[in-house]
C-alpha cells in the first residue's frame, strides 16, 4: 500500500503521535525555523538550543494546529516567538534596556571576515555583532515583515522605541558593513 | 549644511515621506548615496541564503519528545572537545568503509553464516594506545563482518531482517570497546567521538528493524 505523503496526511500521521511523521515535517521545514533563530540569535549554539526548543514546543502543540494557516507558517510563527521569549528572558537578566538601546557591543573586529569575504558573509556578519536588541527588531521588520506595533507588542517595547532601534539598527549595519568593505580593500582582494 | 539623520533615513527607506527630505537629497550627494546604500542592504539582508539545521539536531528534539536518555551533544561534542573530535568521528565512520582493505580476507566462511560473533569482548585497556588500537581493530572486524554478511545475504537471499540483528550485535560489542577504552581516558575526545558514532550506526539500525517492524518488509541495507 501506498502511503500518502501529503502534507496534510502526515500531520494527521504526527497528531497521532507518529515518530515517522514528526521527523518527515522536521526534515520538510527544518531550515526555514533554524533560518529564524539563528538570525534572531546571531550565534549557532544559540540557534541551535531555540530550534529545539521551538520543534519540541510545535510538537506538544501540534494537535492544536488547525490548519488555518500552512504548517510551514505555524512552526515559523512558533519557532519566532520562542526566539522572542528567550531573547526577552537573556535581556531582563542582563537589564538588557541598555542593550535594546544599542549601547552593548560594537562587534568584535577580529570577527570580521577576511579579504576573501562574500557579501552576504559580509552581512551575515554584521548582523550577527549587532547588539541583540537592534538585530531583533531589524530582522522581525525588514525580513519578517512585522509592523512596529507587533513588534512592540512582542518584544514588549514601545512603538517609538522599536522605530529608533530600527534606524540605528540599519545605520551599524550599514557602518559594520562599510568597515568591512574597507578592510576588504586595505588587504586588498585576490 | 545639516545633512538627514538616522531616523529619517530609516523613514525613507520604508517608503515614507518626511518634509523638507526630497529637496535636501536633490541637493546633497552624500545623503542621497546614504539612502541608496540603506536601501541596499535591506534587500541584501533579504537576500541572506536559507541556512542548513545542524545534523545533530533532530536527535535532541526526538531525544525531548521521547524522554529518551538525551544525546544532547550541546554539552556533549561537538561543543565541549570540538570539531576536532568530529572531524575524528567522521574519520572513523570513514574507516569502517575502508577497513576490509587493509584485512584482504574476502572468504566467506564455509557455513555461509555470518561471523560478527568473532567479534569478542576484550579485556579492559591499559593504556590510550591499548584501547585506540582496539577501538579501530574492532571498527576494522566489524566492518569485514558486514561485508560478509552483504556477501551472504547477496547470494543466498537471507533475510536482511536477520543482518540488522547482527550489525546490531557488532554495534554492541564496538560501543562497549569504546567505552572500555573511555574507561582509560573519559574526556579523551578522539575516544568520545568514536563512542559516538557507533552509538549513531546503533540508532540507525534500531529506526530500520523499527521500520521494518511497521512494514513488514526487507530491508535495503546501504
Amino acid at each position: 500500500m501506498t502511503r500518502d505523503f501529503t502534507e496534510a496526511a502526515v500531520i494527521k500521521r504526527a497528531r497521532a503521535g507518529e515518530s515517522e511523521a514528526l521527523k518527515l515535517l522536521y526534515e520538510r521545514h527544518s531550515s526555514r525555523v533554524y533560518t529564524v533563530v539563528r538570525r534572531l540569535a546571531g550565534d549557532d549554539d544559540l540557534a541551535a538550543d531555540l530550534a529545539q526548543d521551538a520543534w519540541v514546543n510545535a510538537f506538544r502543540k501540534i494537535r492544536d494546529f488547525r490548519g488555518d494557516a500552512s504548517f510551514g507558517t505555524w512552526v515559523h510563527r512558533i519557532a519566532v516567538n520562542t526566539a522572542l521569549t528567550r531573547l526577552r528572558q537573556a535581556a531582563r537578566r542582563r537589564d538588557l534596556q541598555e542593550g535594546y538601546d544599542g549601547g552593548s557591543t560594537l562587534g568584535n573586529a577580529d570577527a570580521w571576515p577576511a579579504s576573501r569575504a562574500t557579501d552576504r558573509v559580509t552581512v551575515q556578519r554584521a548582523l550577527d555583532v549587532l547588539p541583540e536588541g537592534y538585530r531583533a527588531v531589524l530582522w522581525l521588520h525588514d525580513v519578517e515583515g512585522y509592523t512596529h506595533e507587533e513588534i512592540s507588542d512582542r518584544l514588549g517595547i514601545a512603538v517609538g522605541t522599536s522605530k529608533s532601534q530600527l534606524s540605528k539598527a540599519r545605520a551599524r549595519m550599514r557602518a559594520l558593513v562599510e568597515a568591512a568593505r574597507v578592510e576588504v580593500l586595505d588587504h586588498g582582494t585576490p | 549644511m545639516v545633512h538627514l539623520n538616522a531616523e529619517v533615513f530609516s523613514e525613507l527607506v520604508d517608503g515614507g515621506v518626511v518634509a523638507g527630505a526630497e529637496e535636501h537629497l536633490a541637493s546633497c550627494a552624500a545623503c542621497r548615496d546614504q539612502l541608496a546604500s540603506l536601501r541596499d542592504l535591506k534587500a541584501r539582508l533579504r537576500a541572506l541564503p536559507e541556512l542548513e539545521a545542524p545534523a545533530h539536531l533532530w536527535s535532541a528534539i526526538e531525544a525531548r519528545l521521547t524522554g529518551r536518555p538525551a544525546r544532547d551533544r550541546r554539552f556533549g561534542w561537538p561543543a565541549l572537545i570540538g570539531m576536532q573530535a568530529a572531524a575524528m568521528a567522521a574519520v572513523f565512520v570513514i574507516g569502517l568503509g575502508i577497513g576490509s582493505m587493509f584485512t584482504g580476507d574476502e572468504a566467506l566462511e564455509p557455513s555461509g553464516v555470518p561471523v560478527i560473533g568473532q567479534v569478542a569482548e576484550q579485556p579492559p585497556a591499559s593504556s590510550l594506545e591499548d584501547a585506540l588500537a582496539e577501538v579501530r581493530r574492532q571498527g576494522a572486524e566489524y566492518d569485514l563482518a558486514l561485508r560478509r554478511l552483504e556477501r551472504v545475504a547477496s547470494r543466498a537471499g537471507t533475510p536482511m531482517a536477520s543482518l540488522a540483528v547482527e550489525r546490531l550485535a557488532a554495534l554492541d560489542v564496538l560501543v562497549e570497546a569504546s567505552r572500555s577504552a573511555l574507561a582509560t581516558r573519559p574526556a579523551d575526545a578522539v575516544l568520545n567521538s568514536y563512542l559516538f558514532a557507533a552509538l549513531e550506526q546503533r540508532e540507525e539500525v534500531l529506526r530500520e528493524l523499527a521500520r521494518q517492524a511497521q512494514q513488514e518488509a526487507e530491508v535495503a541495507w546501504r
